[in-house]
């Protein structure tokens, strides 16, 4: 197999097809009145606003803007804004400055400097407003996690992976920018650096310390069992970089599943407990 | 034995546990089948069921004759069609014994059943967690000719349908629930198989999502020399009926002689072969 730029294309067209019937059929079938999700301004989030919006329609969706003081940047919010007029669906916007500083104050062992651990707060803060809108308006919580970030375990734990649905899940970071240009969102956001918008000034590549066209053919080698030695010398790049990759997706399993328990009965939730999800 | 039939193609999404309801629309349409003027109406793999249930299957499953395939026989002597669909059937010896059954159901009953004998467990399939492999091929000498069966992941053995061809099936009858990631190569097996053996193929394919799983549909009737003769939508529901005339097989037959140049010496290589794998 050949690792090139061109085994990341498909027909957008087809997978917008399908992503759009897998949200309105889940919609569907578990009796909810629409799609809830979080729109940061960045990519992810906003193709999954468009893919929501053609699939149930704008006025189904309700998309929360979730700024915050430390980390506010008015370019996203006009980012937002953008798609979230272009598509028609409907916004609301919630500062979490307070609630975040409420939480900060009433941990005794709360720690500023530690901004990983600070920044994790902030991520499962909007999935608390995502879930009681969700829960309130008998809205499902759609994810917008892409299959990069979650293949590298780039996420927090409970926080923006909750959601009910992820229709972007299965499609790299590349891909998902190719999608979004094809739904219609301008290309100036498709290709603006990713960001979990942590803390300021965070980027997605800088932390990971590689760019995306590299990790995704990476990923996509590792995704088909090829050995590092071979991704490596097709990609031209150092053997170390592809097991970096490789052990950092190996190890991040534990937060791309459910809590693990001891086996103690005949079957166990989570393990050999397999039950169809949501039938009807 | 008629020798050009009038098939209808049942491309339907089951709802999942809900055996009645996929009965009502196994009825529904069996009901519009006739209407149509279709002496056969063929619906998808596990059909009664859906495809991802999971341990529901130790409560779904049902011996055969069973309830189900009594209402069927009964469907069948109402309309004069016959009737095949996939369930899961459970064995009559055992309380958990489970397999991918396709029923074939004719006016005047249970004319035979085959279970399902390559069971995809890989990817996203885990069939063999829950079913125990059929042992046999089948045939079925009816008023509507030798009519073969075959469940699909089994496409994906020719020697399945090759069986199937010997002992003289004029239509081999696949159904199937493929996902869509795997469309490209079903379209190319149907067509394969159907001319490799020069014998009608029709293949149902379930459609709908079923915990993430998109079933493509695509359901088709090929003729023996690998013509796609009638094909549903992709993706949705879908209902349609075709003319299978058996007199064409011996043109095909004729032209492309696969049957009379057989070399059966080579089927004792391919065992031994497959047992040193």
């Amino acid at each position: 197999m050949k690792l090139t730029p061109s085994v990341l294309e498909m027909d957008f067209s087809e997978a917008q097809n399908r992503i759009c019937r897998f949200i309105r059929e889940y919609v569907e079938n578990v009796g909810a009145k629409g799609v809830m999700l979080g729109l940061s301004g960045g990519i992810d989030s906003a193709t999954i606003a468009a893919l929501s919006s053609l699939a149930v329609g704008g006025d189904n969706v309700l998309a929360l803007m979730l700024p915050e003081k430390e980390n506010f940047n008015q370019k996203d919010i006009d980012d937002a804004k953008v798609v979230a007029d272009k598509f028609k669906v409907q916004t609301q916007i919630c500062d979490m400055s307070s609630v975040l500083e409420s939480f900060y104050n009433s941990i005794p062992l709360f720690d500023p400097k530690d901004r990983l651990c600070k920044g994790n707060i902030k991520a499962r803060t909007r999935m608390v407003y995502l879930y009681y809108y969700g829960n309130k308006l008998n809205r499902i919580v759609c994810g917008s996690s892409d299959k990069s970030e979650t293949m590298m375990g780039y996420f927090t734990k409970w926080g923006d992976m909750a959601a009910d649905i992820t229709p972007i899940m299965d499609l790299y970071k590349t891909q998902v920018r190719k999608l979004a240009v094809h739904l219609g969102i301008p290309e100036e956001l498709a290709l603006k650096p990713s960001t979990p918008a942590l803390w300021p000034d965070q980027t997605a590549e800088n932390e990971l310390g590689i760019k995306y066209e590299t990790l995704d053919l990476i990923l996509y080698g590792l995704e088909r069992f090829m050995a590092s030695e071979e991704i490596a010398s097709q990609l031209f790049i150092d053997k170390l970089i592809v097991e970096k990759v490789k052990v950092r997706w190996l190890a991040n399993e534990h937060k791309r599943r459910n809590p693990i328990a001891p086996k103690m009965g005949y079957r166990t939730v989570g393990n050999d407990f397999r039950l169809p999800r949501h039938t009807y | 034995m008629k020798d050009k039939i009038k098939l209808a193609l049942a491309q339907i999404s089951s709802k999942r546990e809900n055996k009645e309801a996929n009965l009502q629309k196994i009825e529904n349409l069996t009901f519009k089948a006739k209407e149509q003027g279709a002496d056969i109406i063929v619906f998808p793999e596990l059909s009664l069921t859906g495809y991802v249930v999971r341990d529901q299957f130790y409560e779904l499953a049902e011996t055969i004759p069973g309830p189900t395939v009594e209402r069927v026989e009964a469907l069948a002597k109402k309309t004069g069609l016959h009737v095949i669909f996939g369930m899961p059937e459970l064995s009559m010896k055992t309380r958990a014994t489970i397999f991918n059954t396709a029923v074939f159901v004719g006016p005047k009953g249970l004319i035979g059943k085959y279970r399902k004998m390559y069971l995809p467990t890989h990817s996203v399939f885990e069939e063999k967690r829950y079913f125990r492999p059929g042992y046999q091929t089948t045939m079925f000498q009816t008023d509507l000719g030798n009519i073969g069966l075959c469940i699909c992941y089994d496409l994906f053995f020719p020697e399945v349908l090759r069986l199937i061809r010997l002992k003289g099936a004029q239509l081999i009858v696949c159904i199937s629930a493929s996902p869509a990631v795997r469309r490209g190569y079903f379209e190319i097996l149907t067509c394969a198989r159907a001319l490799e053996n020069t014998a009608y193929l029709a293949y149902v394919n379930l459609v709908g999502v079923e915990d993430g799983l998109q079933f493509w549909g695509g359901s088709r009737l090929v003729s023996p020399a690998g013509d796609v003769l009638a094909k549903a939508k992709y993706d949705e529901e879908d209902f349609l009926t075709c003319k299978v005339d058996y007199g064409d097989l011996k043109t095909a037959e004729t032209f492309i002689p696969t049957l009379k140049d057989l070399r059966p010496e080579l089927f004792d290589k391919l065992k031994e072969y497959s047992e040193l794998l």
